[in-house]
């Protein structure tokens, strides 16, 4: 990042590359590699973009978004939503989004027990008895492990070509370095917090004293969470409205799993089957002319010689009995897709009664032969 | 498999590749691929897709557009905002832009003897029910149009909405943008009103909202933004977009046998119809795999010799339309890059060098396992601006498949176990219809949204009026038939009664490997036992035995035809594609002689064959220019001329347009010819040069020219109408006139439409029934501007019946509806190769099997020396 951007010192425009909103998303993003975060909330989400880029982080379980503008989060949630391809393969972990209307100046037990809560830009829109309330609601109430808090470094302003006072209309105050340190110094103490300060958007050559455009503060909880301080605080009345709420399909909601486990137990059952069906046509066609045929790696014991097998070896063996074919489960738990799934043989019998037709004791996947090959 | 169940089978091919039919083809819809994502390159021609990762084409750029110039006209003014608006559309992906299309072309008002009343008469009144909503309260409010211009022009769309909006409170919640139209149901103070936001950069921005139009609730632009709307709500209600329509991804149905994923959606459209504005709503199945690209290669690579694999992937995978994993966006596959893998780079926006793997690793934390795959090749379809967007590189472990595959179409297991999800029979289909309704009647949000507007709808299903017309008698020979209406079938009736007109098998060959002797030996026998009654004289075959090689047969035949030969049957081992092909080009262009294939899979069950040489038996005696059956048609000296098209979607390549006309007042002998098109040709100067030897040939049959003539022009591609009535039918004025200076027939012409999302349910009796065959509907569900009606010609065994559109764009012919209705039902029992009644005219039908044997198997015209004779059957 020490060279992404390109200056033009004496028209004085200054362009960041990539630019510093993605920078700063990047940060966090990087900060999320680092410390694993299981729970990311994000205060003054806006426009989700930075949930939206978290949400693929596999570590992450629980994203919440917060916003003081419901409207900007409804034009935008619909990207939070899980995409037809997370039903089609749910993933390992679950993950659950929600975005919420209300004000970093009140306490909502729904941000409670996070890990990791990111203010992007957030506390110089805020008018000063927000200000006032906002470390209280961070780090005395929500109290996350990490806290991270960007705002601009008001001495970069000069460099800005059409220089005025504030970066944006919006904005109540900027900061200088001194004062935005000194601000979260003061808060870190109060909350038992460590403070380490950092930035995004590096100054042109020359003018390295200005500071980053933007600058970071991240927070460090100094004290291990205890889970009855935290008790006592869900009883903290509902403020805020959910304007959004999306579960992530996943493998640790049973319907999902079960669903994934048939699906495995049959296609796999199906290879068997195929393979046994052509070994047996293999035998059929001995005399044909066709060397086309490609000879199965998967050796069925069809009129099996080696009797003097244990049996657990021959209960692993598929077999055809007239027009049904018997595939063992246990061949098929054999197969580490299935086998990763399901963990034991147990919750794959349990997952697949019902669903699919098993031979009487329940033992093996039953096929008809009939109809195929015509 | 005879021709006809092969031909059935592959025609599946033809770009119906991502949802499935509920009933016959008409719920299968073309998924567009959505907005390009890629951004343009100029030294790397090939990038992924761009990091956008919603539905709404939100990545896009627009090219700056101008503001709106003066008012010249006003037509010319209204003209401009419908197309800007289309955009619009375009934009959310939602109002099908060939649809929007074809409803602002006007044919009804040219057409004096319609003006008043398009409604036949005959038949008996029934009471249906059909799947739409009335629109019951609409805003009376004039919906307000602006412009809104950037300055310093702004490219993201995100960005423009973001800086519009921080004036929402200027301009109210309820607001619907695009990135430049902006509409609002209320009216701002000043025409022009100029704001002024800041980006997060600190950069200032002057927005003007420029008043361009109000738009009265009766313009076809409101109702496109009312579809707009109605699309909102199905996102409300938590429905994924896939394509074009909204699927319900929580209760999928699972066929784990097939690794297949079937969603229930809904199609939903709202548009002006006859008497008023509705919402059509029809159920919708997408399937989707569970399964990668990359898996099914891996799949393929097991099951085919290491030479073929490439080839067997670019068949298998080129054409269908895959899901990205890491956003919702779909895309088909046009080619694959085998030179190219994970490991290749390419240029970012930023002109950084970054390899896929690192991409997707970075953007999307997607590990790409696999780094000696191929990657797809998707070209974009779609213009952004003027600059037409480079071709976007897909990894195939990233994709998931969606649709089926052509070798899963003509897996009968297959269809047979998604059937039973997917054809809904009418009963659980209107349940369907019913408890969406519901469901959006029920949900405060959309109800929120609706009132917003000032929308409502009727909760119940659109009733209304229509006709079934008797059932036609079955002529053969001095017998008339009756059959039974509800099957809309006389294979029983007409069995074992002489043909009208029976073609002797003297000398024909029979040709087969050893392998099949007895396949072969059985149809012998059993045409020996059915050909007697039918009256056609039959003398042994010629019998042929040959290597089970293409070369084999086709040295056979250039040894064995001999002047003399009617026909040449060829018994076939297995679905070989070339061989099949190399016979028929063969025997059609080559050494024009009739021929038949058949399956020895086909023959090879004792129970079935006798049956089946019954059918080989009619469709070999169609095939050398013999008549099986007619119907009384009362109009005289008319042709009838049917007209589809087939498009090779895989190489893209070309298009074939099938011709036929009738040769006879009887309509039991056609004429037939094809134009075979390079892409970018137009159609209609070949179908001109048809019309005239059609008028040739038919002058030498009748001695005269026929003073009527109906054209069903079937193959009309959404978008298509205008091109149709403003330069396809005043080249067949031309065309006719050019014949001579006194000859003025009379013109009609009829595009025929098979995919719709109408469908009619017959009203009283539980469980709820389809409509009777020879039901017609021309009112409430017709549209004002067009003088056109629907028909239910055919049965169906299970699931839903889908009618048949049929809209009259010209006609001269002063026949009443009624009579072209009573015609058009009439000419859907003509199809020779099928003993019923079938979904569209008999010269469509054919038309289609004529170029769907050029398109698929001789990709040029085949000789004219056949063309008298339903060879293509």
């Amino acid at each position: 990042m020490d060279k992404n951007f390109q200056e033009k010192q004496f028209k004085g425009i200054i362009k960041f590359t990539p630019p510093l909103s993605k920078q700063r998303y990047q940060f966090i993003k990087d900060l999320v590699g680092k410390y694993k975060p299981k729970k990311v909330a994000d205060l003054g989400c806006a426009d989700c973009t930075l949930l939206w880029m978290l949400k693929f982080c596999p570590c992450i379980e629980v994203l919440a978004g917060l916003d003081i503008c419901a409207s900007v989060m409804q034009q935008n949630m619909h990207r939070l939503s899980p995409l037809p391809v997370d039903y089609l393969q749910p993933a390992e972990r679950s993950l659950t989004i929600t975005l919420h209307h209300g004000s970093v100046a009140c306490k909502d037990p729904c941000m409670l027990g996070f890990d990791l809560v990111t203010c992007i830009e957030l506390i110089e829109h805020l008018e000063e008895p927000e200000l006032k309330k906002f470390p209280e609601v961070v780090f005395g109430f929500m109290a996350p492990s990490i806290v991270v808090i960007s705002t601009p470094n008001s001495e970069f302003n000069p460099l800005f070509p059409r220089a005025t006072l504030l970066r944006h209309p919006d904005h109540k105050f900027e900061w200088n370095r001194v004062q935005f340190q000194s601000w979260a110094l003061e808060t870190a103490r109060c909350y038992d917090y460590s403070v380490e300060f950092t930035g995004v958007g590096h100054p042109p050559t020359g003018m390295e004293n200005v500071g980053f455009c933007t600058q970071i503060g991240v927070f460090v909880r100094n004290y291990p969470q205890t889970s009855e301080f935290a008790q006592s605080k869900k009883s903290t009345e509902e403020v805020y409205k959910m304007v959004f709420k999306a579960v992530y399909p996943s493998l640790k909601d049973e319907k999902y799993l079960q669903n994934a486990v048939v699906s495995e137990v049959v296609f796999t059952a199906q290879i068997i089957k195929q393979s046994l069906l052509d070994c047996l046509m293999l035998e059929h066609d001995k005399y044909n002319d066709d060397p086309t045929e490609r000879k199965s790696e998967f050796q069925p014991s069809v009129n099996s010689e080696d009797l003097g097998n244990l049996d657990v070896e021959k209960s692993m063996e598929p077999y055809v009995n007239g027009n049904v074919i018997y595939i063992p489960l246990r061949t098929i738990f054999s197969f580490p897709e299935v086998n990763q799934l399901c963990g034991t043989f147990e919750k794959l019998c349990m997952f697949v009664a019902g669903k699919v037709t098993l031979s009487s004791d329940g033992s093996a996947v039953m096929f008809s032969t009939e109809h195929e090959n015509h | 498999m005879s021709g006809r169940a092969r031909a059935r089978a592959r025609g599946r091919l033809l770009g119906q590749e991502a949802a499935i039919p509920g009933a016959g083809a008409s719920s299968v819809q073309n998924i567009l691929p959505s907005q390009p994502p890629s951004r343009q390159q100029l030294r790397q021609p090939c990038v992924p897709p761009s990091a956008s990762g919603q539905p709404g084409g939100r990545g896009r750029q627009r090219s700056p557009q101008s503001a709106p110039q003066g008012p010249k006209k006003i037509s010319q003014e209204e003209l401009q905002i419908s197309m800007g608006f289309q955009e619009f559309s375009i934009s959310d992906r939602d109002v099908r832009r060939g649809d929007s299309h074809d409803l602002r072309v006007n044919t009804r008002q040219a057409m004096e003897h319609v003006k008043e009343s398009k409604t036949g008469s005959s038949g008996s009144m029934i009471k249906l029910t059909a799947n739409y909503f009335r629109l019951t309260s609409r805003p009376q409010w004039v919906l307000y149009q602006y412009h809104v211009g950037y300055s310093p022009e702004m490219e993201a769309r995100r960005l423009r909405t973001a800086l519009l909006f921080q004036h929402e409170n200027l301009l109210g919640k309820t607001n619907a943008f695009d990135g430049s139209i902006l509409l609002l149901p209320k009216k701002l103070k000043n025409k022009v009103t100029e704001l002024f936001s800041r980006t997060r950069n600190g950069e200032d921005v002057k927005i003007t909202v420029t008043l361009t139009n109000e738009l009265p609730p009766y313009s076809p632009t409101c109702l496109q933004f009312y579809n707009i709307i109605f699309r909102r709500l199905l996102k409300m209600l938590n429905l994924q977009q896939i394509g074009r329509n909204y699927y319900n991804p929580s209760d999928p149905i699972i066929v784990p046998k097939h690794r297949l994923m079937i969603w229930p959606g809904f199609i939903t459209s709202i548009l002006q119809y006859e008497e008023s504005i509705m919402l059509c709503i029809d159920v919708s199945h997408k399937v989707l795999r569970s399964e990668t690209v990359l898996d099914s290669m891996y799949n393929l690579c097991q099951h085919v010799e290491e030479q073929r694999f490439r080839d067997v992937c670019a068949k298998e995978l080129i054409g269908l339309v895959v899901l990205t994993k890491y956003n919702n966006k779909t895309y088909r596959v046009d080619d694959i890059d085998w030179d190219c893998n994970p490991q290749c780079t390419f240029r970012r926006a930023d002109g950084s060098e970054i390899s896929f793997v690192d991409y997707y690793k970075t953007q999307y934390n997607q590990v790409i396992s696999d780094l000696n795959q191929p990657v797809l090749i998707s070209q974009s379809r779609r213009r952004r601006g003027n600059i037409m967007p480079g071709p976007v590189v897909l990894i195939p472990e990233l994709c998931f498949l969606t649709g089926l595959t052509a070798k899963m179409r003509n897996d009968f297991n297959v269809m047979k176990d998604l059937a039973v999800h997917t054809r809904l029979p009418p009963d659980q289909r209107q349940q369907e219809i019913g408890r969406f309704m519901d469901c959006i009647q029920r949900d405060d949000n959309v109800q929120k949204e609706l009132q917003s507007w000032g929308l409502s709808f009727d909760s119940n299903l659109l009733s209304l009026q229509g006709r079934v017309v008797k059932a036609e008698k079955i002529l053969q020979s001095g017998n008339a038939f009756d059959y039974n209406p509800q099957f809309a079938d006389w294979t029983r009736e007409t069995r074992g009664a002489p043909l009208i007109c029976a073609k002797p098998l003297d000398n024909w060959l029979l040709m087969y490997t050893r392998r099949n002797y007895d396949s072969a030996n059985a149809l012998l026998q059993n045409l020996f036992k059915v050909t007697p009654s039918m009256g056609i004289r039959m003398n042994m075959a010629t019998m042929i035995e040959v290597e089970d090689r293409t070369e084999a047969y086709l040295r056979a035949l250039q040894q064995s035809i001999t002047p003399d030969t009617n026909i040449v049957v060829c018994v076939l081992s297995g679905t070989q594609k070339d061989r099949y092909d190399a016979i028929k080009k063969y025997l059609c262009t080559d050494c024009p002689i009739p021929s038949q294939c058949v399956l020895a899979r086909t023959l090879s069950k004792p129970q079935t064959v006798q049956t089946i040489a019954t059918k080989i038996a009619l469709q070999m005696n169609c095939k050398m220019g013999g008549e099986l059956w007619t119907v009384e048609i009362p109009l005289k000296q008319v042709m009838i001329v049917g007209i589809d098209c087939y498009h090779d979607l895989l190489s893209g390549k070309h298009s074939v347009a099938g011709f036929v006309a009738s040769l006879n007042q009887t309509m039991t002998r056609w004429f037939s010819r094809c134009v075979v098109q390079d892409r970018g040709q137009e159609l209609v100067d070949g179908l001109k040069a048809c019309l005239q030897t059609a008028l040739r040939e038919w002058f030498k049959w009748n001695k005269y020219l026929p003073s009527r003539i109906i054209v069903y022009r079937d193959g009309v591609g959404d978008g298509q109408l205008s091109i149709l009535v403003n330069y396809e039918v005043p080249q067949f004025l031309d065309c006719l006139k050019s014949i001579g200076k006194d000859y003025m027939p009379r013109l009609t012409v009829i595009v025929v439409k098979k995919q719709l999302n109408t469908r009619f349910f017959m009203q009283g009796g539980r469980p709820l029934k389809n409509p009777a065959p020879g039901t017609i509907v021309d009112l409430e569900v017709t549209r004002p501007e067009w003088y056109d009606f629907f028909i239910v010609s055919h049965a169906v065994r299970n699931g839903c019946i889908s009618p048949t559109h049929y809209n009259v764009i010209y006609d001269s012919s002063q026949l009443k509806p009624d009579h072209i209705q009573r015609l058009t039902y009439k000419l859907c029992h003509m199809y020779y190769n099928w003993s019923g009644v079938i979904r569209v005219p008999a010269p469509c039908q054919y038309a289609h099997k004529l170029a769907f044997l050029v398109g698929q198997s001789l990709h040029r015209e085949p000789s004219l020396v056949l063309s008298d004779r339903l060879y293509y059957l």
